[in-house]
């Protein structure tokens, strides 16, 4: 498998880790909604088609990336730097 | 100031290696008393941190994934966003840039006892490095100066073309002498010279 | 069969013999001969033994789908089974051996499996290794000790045992176009490629280019077409945007358009030169690939179909024009389709004498006619072969009328005299690479094949493998193919016109059975095995393979597959494209461990060293692996135990002074305005408050409350920290915190970097420690002002700068000296030799565990990710002023039950040394410990307490201190009587380090 690395282009699946699920969201620190603390930590579909998940470039640029894949093809329809996408969801959040 | 030790030891063994007698397909060297630091530009002072750099080492670059300047003994290169590794001989490489680079532009730390350095050169560098790496070394993907991050297994490798057939390799310290005798290794095939 | 040499022909250099061996004996073959060709040419017939009935068996296909002629080749003691005779290059000095026999090849005890013939039927594996589920052997030792024998008899070549002594490499390749395959279609789509500048890789399985033109009996620019396939792929190899890889198999197709392939570098040599590795694994990512792999021709499956002498067609013909060997003296075709007729011109060319050709079909072309006629061959239309006489080789066939409309056979037998019986029923595209990319395969009724899939990867095929049959159409369709913006003039082919179509007949069933008809040879599957499995329920294409083993051997089904499915489909009375195929899987053809491990042979991992390694080395430390690290566990002196060594180091630490290397600790540079925000949010405790030039121990947990690491981490700077991890954890704790600020926290402004390498690490330990430091420290005071207990100064030894941190892991007065690693070894031994009066130790591992077990401090034999901070009494570390990670879910039920494991100490009672993983129990008498209640984590010999004593993680622990249990080790042969204790053994109050 190639990840299209933002940074430092493709490169082989080798040089990433997985680092799990794109799509959940962390409660605000200070939550004490256990029941949002567990479908943060615990709680995983098992999506079927486009799925979006972190990859660190461990082996590389070392950055955090959102990849967004077909579960089904393996195919990758885009990746972009982690950063970027929460910086974006926060911005979009106070907006 | 006592010489730094090289961590290759006995394992560096200057003369020629391998099939050495069809030709020397590469030449493999330690750069040594080299300083080696690494700026860290804040995502919004990229461009700001690289004319710091640029008047400090007077190697001027454009804000560009891998762009790299070599000259000389000097050396900079980018290998992650706003992340780079500034080369030089000078023992005060780290003041100077201090002295460009506030704390509100971005940080640095002085990485030069945790990298050692192994220049290959010759013919066959290409052919032995995609031995070790899964990254496209031919010319028009990795250009002359640009700089890369990548691994072979656990042992992560910055590396930076010098020319055509040369290339600088920064390895963690504590791996060096592993990944010098799987790089003697690979390079056995062609035939090398350490000197 | 008795094939033999032909005068001329072929492309073997007949200047240059070759000696080689084949079970022991002799023979001789020139040059580009293959094990299976140079035999046959010698008068070989028999190759092996089958896999399960231990039929004789001889060579049936000339390339990568050869199902029988495996054999096991030496090189002094190392064996490698399995090697397919008609790919192997001879060479000087070769020696290879036959398989599956015993004792001999020409003398099979195991033949008698023949007789055993329904215990070795469909589903065998699952109803033999059952064992009887009733009746007098059910689950008997007399069952366990046929089923070894059993075992032993089915199979192929064996394992070696002997260390491979051959050096493998790793090769990774980039191209714009890789073209799989250089036959006729592989070369024009190469060509087509290369002319618009792309990058392109050809690869090609056999030693040489040209794929079905080797054999080939057209013309192509006047031209014979081995000669133009030759100057074609040299004119291509000499172009700079080309490499052209020769004995190159690719086996696999990853996503991404990422495929493997194994080059055989040396393997045919009989010397290599320094360095040069005997195979090549290339993982080559490609913009593009063309599969140019071509066809497999595939049999008919009759009765006694399998004695040695029966070939494909396509094979008797390849080892005469390739390799001027008649496989026969009189050979005979039967086939279902036109090639065997290019066959037959071929032969009859190359001066092979042919009987007859047995043709299915009612009737064929003139062109076909024409053929026969000219090679002499007696054509026999309407007819199939329905038996075979043979005993090591064949001798006759029997042939009946036959009608392809039905199926049927009739008529009275006749029996012809043959040696050689090339049978063709058509040919199968060599899809398996375009399958395992993914996709279903497409039945094309032409053809009665199937087609590549729709590519959902960026692949083409091209040439037979995408079903085009003449060569006239595969070059057009090559240079489409190998570029749209291709100008290629195509060369002018003269080719006899044949038809492609095979006539719909993939079996041969009279009614009168009295000879197993073979589907699969490798595995031993017959005709009636598959029937057998439909009657037991096993219908689905995937429940058929996995019932009867069809198509999962060795060859994966190359010759058997399409027959295979055409007979389950005609007894579920479903057309073969309603039956479906199975997806290929990699490898296309075997792959030997050794090239996938590459350049780790023997290596597995890189070593990770300190500066001061070899000091360790020349100073008589014995070093152990801790993760990548090369650590020292003790420096032993002569005659000294492991145990008498830790001893003397530890008590040395207590009494006066040691020395240890601690470089290995996790590092990282920690810096940016939010620094401090970070580590109170991954700390439980605060770290925004340690003023500068102090450090502070701290715990993280994962998000889950669960605890992670703990380490010191000091602050340099108003916005630097250097943080240390535990030496196991550096690079995940690195991860966890990279992850947090890049996909939770990216609004803060830090920046990491590992600094593991750059520092080196002496701890020095003792009463005593001070003052080794004050003999040798400059620029600075250590004494208890300047440098109080989790304070950092910086000063220099031998001029070269340290920065000195005062912690303690070893409960004594203790400092951490830390200098550039390049000056590591300099600062130890300057340090040693301050040390000198005091008689300072240099102690290993398993003395800083001695010292850590001592005073209760936990590392990650007790954050082994299932405890929590209560449990290690770390609870006074969980700060309530803050959130943190973890923090929200460490006052769950299960994290707070009174049941958990707890950390407590252990005292042997019996002076015995109790063991690491030991149960803890009440019971007094060794047994299984079913009423275990907690486990040993850590153990030595106190000397402090002059006690062997561990450290146990154990239910209700707290609670527990003072009772008496034992900890058990059934696996050691240890039940030790202890007292628990608290952790903290020795010097509870902590007064030495504070001293």
């Amino acid at each position: 498998m190639i990840i299209k690395c933002p940074y430092c282009g493709p490169r082989d699946v080798i040089e990433f880790i997985y680092q799990g699920d794109a799509t959940r969201k962390r409660p605000e620190p200070a939550s004490t909604d256990q029941a949002a603390w567990n479908a943060y930590v615990y709680d995983r579909t098992n999506t079927g088609g486009s799925h979006r998940e972190f990859w660190l470039h461990g082996g590389g640029c070392r950055q955090h990336l959102v990849v967004t894949r077909d579960m089904s093809s393996h195919a990758i329809s885009s990746v972009a730097l982690a950063r970027d996408v929460a910086a974006s969801i926060n911005d979009g959040g106070r907006a | 100031m006592a010489e730094r030790q090289s961590p290759l030891g006995a394992f560096f063994v200057p003369g020629d290696h391998g099939n050495a007698a069809a030709g020397v397909g590469v030449t493999l060297r330690e750069r040594k008393n080299l300083s080696i630091v690494q700026v860290t530009a804040w995502i919004d002072t990229i461009p700001a941190v690289l004319t710091a750099i640029g008047s400090a080492t007077g190697l001027v670059l454009q804000n560009k994934p891998g762009l790299g300047r070599v000259a000389g003994e000097k050396s900079v290169f980018g290998f992650a966003p706003g992340r780079y590794f500034v080369v030089g001989a000078t023992p005060d490489l780290e003041l100077r840039l201090r002295s460009a680079i506030s704390s509100d532009l971005g940080t640095m730390i002085d990485l030069t006892h945790g990298r050692t350095v192994i220049r290959i050169g010759g013919p066959g560098s290409e052919w032995v490095l995609s031995k070790l790496f899964a990254i496209d070394f031919s010319e028009h993907a990795f250009p002359i100066a640009y700089g890369r991050a990548t691994l072979h297994h656990d042992i992560h490798a910055n590396i930076q073309r010098i020319d055509d057939e040369t290339f600088d390799i920064y390895v963690f310290r504590t791996f060096a002498r592993s990944f010098w005798q799987t790089l003697g290794h690979a390079a056995a095939e062609v035939g090398y010279r350490v000197e | 069969m008795t094939g033999s040499r032909l005068s001329r022909g072929g492309r073997i250099d007949r200047s240059k013999s070759v000696r080689f061996s084949f079970d022991g004996k002799a023979y001789g073959g020139h040059q580009g001969d293959t094990l299976a060709s140079a035999l046959l040419a010698n008068g070989i017939t028999l190759f092996g033994r089958s896999f399960k009935y231990h039929r004789p068996r001889g060579v049936f296909a000339a390339g990568s789908d050869e199902p029988n002629a495996l054999v096991t080749v030496m090189s002094g003691d190392v064996r490698e089974p399995n090697m397919r005779a008609t790919e192997l290059e001879i060479y000087d000095g070769l020696v290879a051996l036959s398989q599956n026999r015993f004792p001999s090849l020409e003398h099979d005890f195991m033949a008698a499996n023949q007789l055993a013939g329904p215990l070795f039927s469909a589903g065998f594996y699952y109803k033999t290794f059952m064992g009887p589920a009733i009746g007098p052997f059910k689950n008997t030792a007399f069952w366990m000790f046929c089923e070894k024998f059993i075992r032993r008899a089915a199979g192929l070549g064996k394992a070696g045992t002997a260390p491979d002594p051959d050096r493998y490499e790793r090769m990774n390749a980039f191209c714009d176009v890789l073209v799989v395959g250089s036959g006729p279609a592989g070369l024009i789509a190469a060509e087509a490629a290369a002319t618009t500048g792309a990058r392109v890789i050809i690869a090609e399985e056999r030693p040489i280019a040209g794929g079905s033109l080797l054999a080939s009996g057209e013309l192509i620019d006047g031209r014979n077409p081995a000669v133009w396939a030759r100057e074609k792929a040299a004119g291509l190899a000499d172009l700079p945007n080309v490499r052209f890889l020769t004995r190159t198999s690719v086996w696999g197709y990853y996503d991404g358009n990422v495929l493997t392939a194994v080059e055989r570098v040396s393997d045919f040599k009989p010397n290599r030169t320094k360095g040069q590795p005997r195979q090549r694994h290339w993982i080559i990512r490609a913009g593009k690939t063309i599969l140019a792999t071509g066809a497999f021709e595939r049999p008919i499956v009759f009765p006694g179909n399998d004695c040695p002498g029966v070939m494909l067609a396509d094979a008797v013909r390849r080892y005469a024009t390739e390799y001027g060997v008649a496989a026969g003296n009189n050979v005979t075709l039967f086939t279902n389709n036109d090639s065997a007729y290019d066959a037959a011109r071929a032969l009859s060319l190359a001066g092979v004498n042919i009987a007859a050709i047995v043709d299915v079909r009612a009737d064929v072309s003139g062109a076909c006619r024409d053929i026969a006629s000219v090679a002499g061959a007696e054509l026999l239309l309407g007819h199939a072969v329905t038996g075979t006489h043979a005993g090591k080789a064949l001798s006759s066939i029997t042939v009946q009328h036959f009608n392809a409309g039905t199926g049927r056979v009739s008529g009275a037998p006749r029996e012809i005299r043959t040696d050689c019986l090339g049978v063709s029923g058509g040919w199968s595209p060599a899809i398996h690479l375009a399958s395992q990319a993914g996709g279903k395969p497409e039945w094309d009724e032409d053809l009665q094949a199937f087609l590549p899939p729709e590519p959902n990867q960026n692949w083409v095929t091209t040439g037979s493998a995408a079903g085009y049959m003449d060569t006239i159409s595969v070059l057009s369709d090559a240079a489409t193919k190998g570029s749209a913006k291709s100008r290629l003039v195509l060369p002018q082919v003269e080719a006899p016109m044949l038809d492609a179509s095979p006539a719909p007949v993939f079996e041969i069933e009279p009614s009168v059975k009295s000879q197993k008809a073979f589907v699969d040879f490798q595995h031993d599957v017959t005709a009636d095995d598959i029937r057998l499995a439909y009657r037991e329920g096993f219908h689905s294409v995937e429940h058929l393979k996995r019932y009867t083993t069809l198509g999962m051997a060795t060859d994966q089904g190359k010759t058997s597959n399409v027959p295979g499915l055409a007979i389950m489909a005609d007894v579920r009375g479903i057309s073969i494209p309603e039956a479906g195929t199975t997806r290929f899987r990699p490898p296309f053809t075997p792959v030997s461990l050794g090239v996938l491990a590459g350049e780790r042979y023997g290596d597995l991992r890189p070593h990770r060293l300190t500066p001061m390694h070899d000091w360790h080395l020349a100073n008589g430390a014995k070093t152990y692996e801790a993760g990548l690290w090369h650590r020292p566990m003790i420096y032993g002196s002569h005659g000294e135990t492991v145990e008498q060594a830790y001893i003397r180091e530890a008590r040395a630490v207590r009494q006066s002074v040691g020395i240890v290397d601690v470089s290995t600790l996790g590092k990282i540079d920690i810096q940016g305005p939010d620094a401090a925000e970070l580590l109170d949010r991954v700390y439980t405790n605060m770290f925004s408050t340690l003023p500068v030039g102090k450090a502070r121990y701290g715990l993280m947990l994962r998000e889950d409350g669960i605890a992670f690491d703990d380490g010191t981490t000091w602050r340099l700077g108003e916005t630097q920290f250097l943080m240390t991890t535990t030496t196991a954890n550096a690079g995940t704790v690195m991860q966890h915190l990279e992850y947090y600020l890049d996909c939770i926290w990216p609004d803060l402004r830090v920046h990491l970097t590992s600094v593991t390498d750059v520092w080196a690490g002496s701890a020095v330990s003792g009463p005593n420690a001070r003052a080794v430091l004050e003999a040798c420290v400059t620029g600075t005071k250590v004494d208890n002002m300047t440098l109080p207990f989790m304070g950092i100064v910086h000063g220099k030894i031998e001029g070269i700068p340290i920065m000195i941190c005062r912690l303690s892991f070893s409960g004594e007065l203790a400092y951490e000296v830390y200098c550039g690693a390049g000056f590591g070894t300099r600062v130890w031994e300057a340090l040693l030799a301050a040390g000198k009066p005091f008689d300072i130790m240099p102690y290993g591992l398993e003395a800083l565990g001695t010292l850590r077990i001592e005073k209760g401090h936990v590392t990650g034999a007790e954050i082994d990710g299932r405890t929590t901070a209560h449990d290690l009494h770390l609870d006074w570390m969980l700060s309530k002023k803050k959130p943190y990670i973890g923090s929200a879910m460490i006052n769950r039920e299960g994290l707070k039950d009174e049941n958990r494991l707890t950390l407590v100490g252990l005292i042997s009672m019996d002076n015995q040394s109790i063991t690491g993983g030991s149960h803890i129990v009440t019971d007094p008498v060794p047994r299984e410990p079913a009423d275990s209640f907690g486990h040993v984590t850590a153990a030595c010999y106190s000397p402090a307490l002059g006690k062997y004593i561990a450290l146990a993680l154990v239910k209700h622990g707290t609670s527990m201190i003072g009772n008496r249990a034992f900890a058990t080790d059934l696996l050691r042969d240890k039940h030790c009587a202890v007292e628990i204790v608290s952790h903290h053994m020795f010097d509870p109050e902590g007064s030495r380090m504070h001293g």
